[in-house]
């Protein structure tokens, strides 16, 4: 499955808000949310560098922010990670929190990633002179298949 | 109103074009917002700082209608921004990824309007204009206390000073439902004091019956143990109406229904005068007290139906209908007070003002209790909703107030002093009183609770708005205040229920009318017991018990308490407790009524102590008759002063 999983319906509420006035809201959304994640996770793992002077005030402000903009993109793997992020930072396990951070930093480029080729596929169709379903985005593979037999 | 021209040139209503100040430091989930605001067709400006966003709101006061910010923030606090928000009387709404029940608490503790929780969706930011309209009607009420048509000149110029855009808003905006519900409620219709907003500290929700009957009505179909006041507000859907309003009334109602249910536990045999049987305990207080008011206001004998005395009958209530027309009555009463049927006696000469024998308020009363509470739910309707007046309580407690013969003139002269102490402003809410009947003196009544009620009285006390009223009338017949208080409380009782004869316990009237006589003491006590009684409600009343106390020791001491509306739990103890209670309280009062604190409280204080004093005088009697007084003292509610 393509994005199955990988976003929740935030995202299809976030694709709502998109329309002929704002025709590039969600791309610019999700890549104000991958900038984040990139600076976030960066700041996150200075404080995590050294263990015997971790910062976990900032790590758990970090991983607060990541939270709140997964769940507002819709990016629920992202978001799942960071509730075991604040867990681990909450009782101080500076190696439970360097796994979440790996894991965060993952599933964050790896959502980039998928939503990249969604949006080219989206341009590919628009150029081919189609429309884009408003599908659930969980069953964007059923936009693959279109796209594939429009190719 | 406030007009928005599109792009197509066409006028749009708010709240399109309401201006929020958006603040979040997370970019995506800020752009979101931005997204979500500006597709409700709100303007939106958004920052990420928090100190820029204090210099917007600093710079121009007037420059948005609603605050949306973060809570976590990393170079300023969100609360920060909530208290800037809410100096300059802004709504604020904090929004927080956290959903957590302290943080929730936190936020609206700290006043903000609304907490929403990230992530944000398109229905919750649909209806953030209400907030607004919530602001500006709760502004233009506190500028404006008397209702709007019965504004003195000399009033008018207290409108709302707040932004013209504002009360546009709020007048254009759908509050004008509200705002006529809430004239009905302020009671405050003529203002013939020119100070009397001016001395209103803040604008108070008056739970007048139609309102307290919504209330009721969510409560019950959310169910009692769901009910959340979030839930129980938009089930309302008072414009307004804030969701601290409806948890302060909640807390009450419940506290109320706490209370009957230990009254019923507690019924006894019934009996006209003060039975075992709380509920008919209460309703004959209640009964007395209306009789109490009635004589109060009416001269005329026929209100005094001393036979009605002997029963508990709702057309005690009607007695309190009387209108305050104390003051010449009250002195002539004073004089007979010692007749053998004092309430009787007290009638007749008392008040010789208008007579709104409305007793029907118990008239519906299926039962003794039920009864009682019916009429009290008319009364308590006005000021507490209905109810609350179900149960018994205000009237009963009125009733269990009226202390014996002693303690009621204690207390009558406590109610009746009280008046004089304050002078024009409560005669406007008398006034008012007198002309919305209802609203002011139920503020006052709930006071009395059954003797189970205590609960309730400490919860009507909060609606210290209503006590106004009563206060109000109070003062205009400076003399007559005391019955005024009834009055007033007669009056808003009998406004429901019309035609009930007016049966004045006579064990309390009897204790009225020994109260009577003692003037002097009496104004002292009366500044007192109206501090205490109706202090309660907003503010604590100590001072009340004091007007009881001075007589019977025991007695009024009782009645004080129950005033005072103290804890509840005293509604358990004996007399002898109850007494000593209410000596406490009283002394307080006395303090009280000498130091006056806000005059917001005094006039709460004014109008409630009268009816208070009144039903007190009567319960007291009654109880003394019976020989529950302690019971009824006890039951009274003398924590019906519940702490704010």
């Amino acid at each position: 499955m393509f994005l199955k999983g990988f976003l929740d319906n935030q995202f299809s509420e976030l694709r709502k808000l998109q329309d002929e006035g704002t025709p590039d809201f969600v791309a610019e959304v999700v890549s104000l949310f991958f900038d984040d994640c990139a600076k976030l996770i960066n700041n996150m793992s200075t404080s995590l560098e050294r263990p015997e002077n971790v910062d976990f005030k900032q790590v758990d402000s970090g991983v607060h922010q990541l939270k709140g903009s997964s769940s507002s993109v819709g990016a629920r793997r992202v978001k799942n990670v960071c509730i075991s992020f604040k867990e681990c930072c909450d009782v101080q396990n500076r190696e439970g929190c360097l796994r979440c951070l790996q894991q965060v930093d993952y599933e964050y480029k790896m959502l980039k990633t998928k939503l990249q080729d969604l949006f080219n596929l989206e341009q590919q169709i628009l150029q081919a002179g189609g429309t884009i379903p408003q599908v659930d985005i969980n069953e964007t593979d059923t936009l693959l298949n279109f796209a594939n037999v429009q190719g | 109103m406030d007009l928005v021209s599109n792009e197509e040139g066409r006028t749009e209503h708010f709240p399109v074009g309401m201006r929020v100040l958006a603040v979040d430091d997370n970019p995506t989930c800020l752009r979101k917002l931005e997204e979500l605001l500006l597709r409700c067709k709100y303007h939106v400006t958004k920052t990420m700082e928090s100190k820029k966003a204090l210099e917007l709101l600093r710079e121009k006061s007037n420059m948005f209608d609603l605050v949306i910010s973060d809570v976590e923030m990393p170079d300023t606090d969100g609360f920060k921004l909530l208290e800037i928000g809410l100096e300059m009387d802004l709504p604020v709404i904090m929004l927080s990824a956290h959903s957590d029940y302290d943080s929730v608490m936190k936020g609206i503790i700290h006043g903000a309007c609304d907490y929403l929780v990230k992530p944000v969706g398109l229905k919750e930011l649909r209806n953030i204009w209400q907030h607004v309209v919530k602001k500006n009607i709760t502004t233009y009420k506190k500028n404006i206390s008397p209702s709007p048509q019965l504004l003195t000149p000399s009033e008018s110029h207290l409108a709302p000073s707040g932004s013209k855009k504002r009360k546009e808003k709020v007048n254009d905006s759908g509050g004008d439902e509200d705002e006529s519900d809430r004239e009905d409620e302020d009671g405050e219709g003529s203002e013939q004091d020119g100070d009397e907003s001016s001395t209103r500290k803040k604008p108070r929700v008056v739970w007048s019956q139609e309102l307290h009957q919504k209330f009721v009505n969510a409560v019950q179909q959310l169910g009692l143990d769901k009910a959340v006041p979030k839930k129980i507000l938009d089930f309302m859907n008072i414009e307004g109406l804030t969701r601290e309003n409806v948890a302060s009334h909640l807390q009450k109602y419940r506290l109320y229904l706490k209370k009957i249910d230990e009254s019923q536990h507690q019924n006894m045999t019934p009996d006209t005068f003060g039975t075992k049987d709380s509920s008919y305990f209460n309703m004959s207080q209640l009964d007395g007290l209306r009789d109490f008011t009635s004589t109060r206001q009416f001269p005329s004998s026929s209100l005094l139906s001393r036979s009605h005395l002997t029963r508990f009958h709702p057309s005690v209530y009607s007695s309190i209908n009387l209108q305050g027309t104390n003051s010449s009555n009250f002195n002539n009463h004073q004089s007979s007070s010692n007749s053998a049927n004092p309430f009787g006696t007290y009638h007749r000469t008392l008040f010789p003002r208008s007579q709104n024998v409305n007793l029907s308020p118990l008239e519906p009363l299926q039962f003794p209790t039920s009864k009682y509470m019916g009429d009290f739910k008319t009364i308590g309707d006005r000021a507490t909703g209905g109810s609350f007046l179900d149960t018994r309580m205000s009237f009963g407690s009125s009733s269990t107030s009226l202390p014996s013969a002693s303690s009621n003139n204690l207390m009558l002269q406590a109610n009746y002093t009280q008046p004089l102490h304050i002078a024009s402003d409560k005669n406007q809410p008398c006034h008012e009183a007198n002309s919305s009947s209802l609203n002011m003196s139920v503020h006052g009544l709930p006071r009395f609770p059954s003797h189970s009620w205590q609960g309730s009285l400490r919860t009507t006390n909060r609606f210290p708005s209503s006590c106004l009223p009563i206060n109000h009338v109070f003062s205009q017949d400076q003399v007559a205040y005391p019955g005024s208080g009834l009055g007033d409380c007669s009056s808003l009782v009998s406004a429901e229920n019309p035609g009930g004869e007016m049966q004045c316990e006579p064990q309390l009237l009897g204790a009225f009318m020994n109260t009577l006589d003692d003037g002097p003491k009496w104004e002292e006590q009366n500044c007192n017991m109206v501090n205490n009684q109706f202090g309660n409600v907003e503010y604590p009343l100590a001072a009340d018990n004091i007007v009881f106390r001075d007589n019977n020791a025991s007695r009024s001491k009782g009645l004080d308490e129950s005033l005072m509306m103290s804890p509840i739990e005293d509604s358990a103890t004996t007399i002898n407790n109850s007494q000593e209670y209410v000596g406490k309280f009283t002394m307080l009062d006395a303090d009280q009524m000498k130091h006056s604190g806000k005059p917001e409280n005094a006039l709460v204080v004014e109008n409630q102590h009268d009816v208070f004093d009144d039903i007190m005088n009567e319960m007291m009697k009654q109880d003394e008759n019976n020989g529950l007084v302690s019971a009824v003292a006890t039951r009274f509610g003398f924590d019906s002063f519940p702490p704010p």
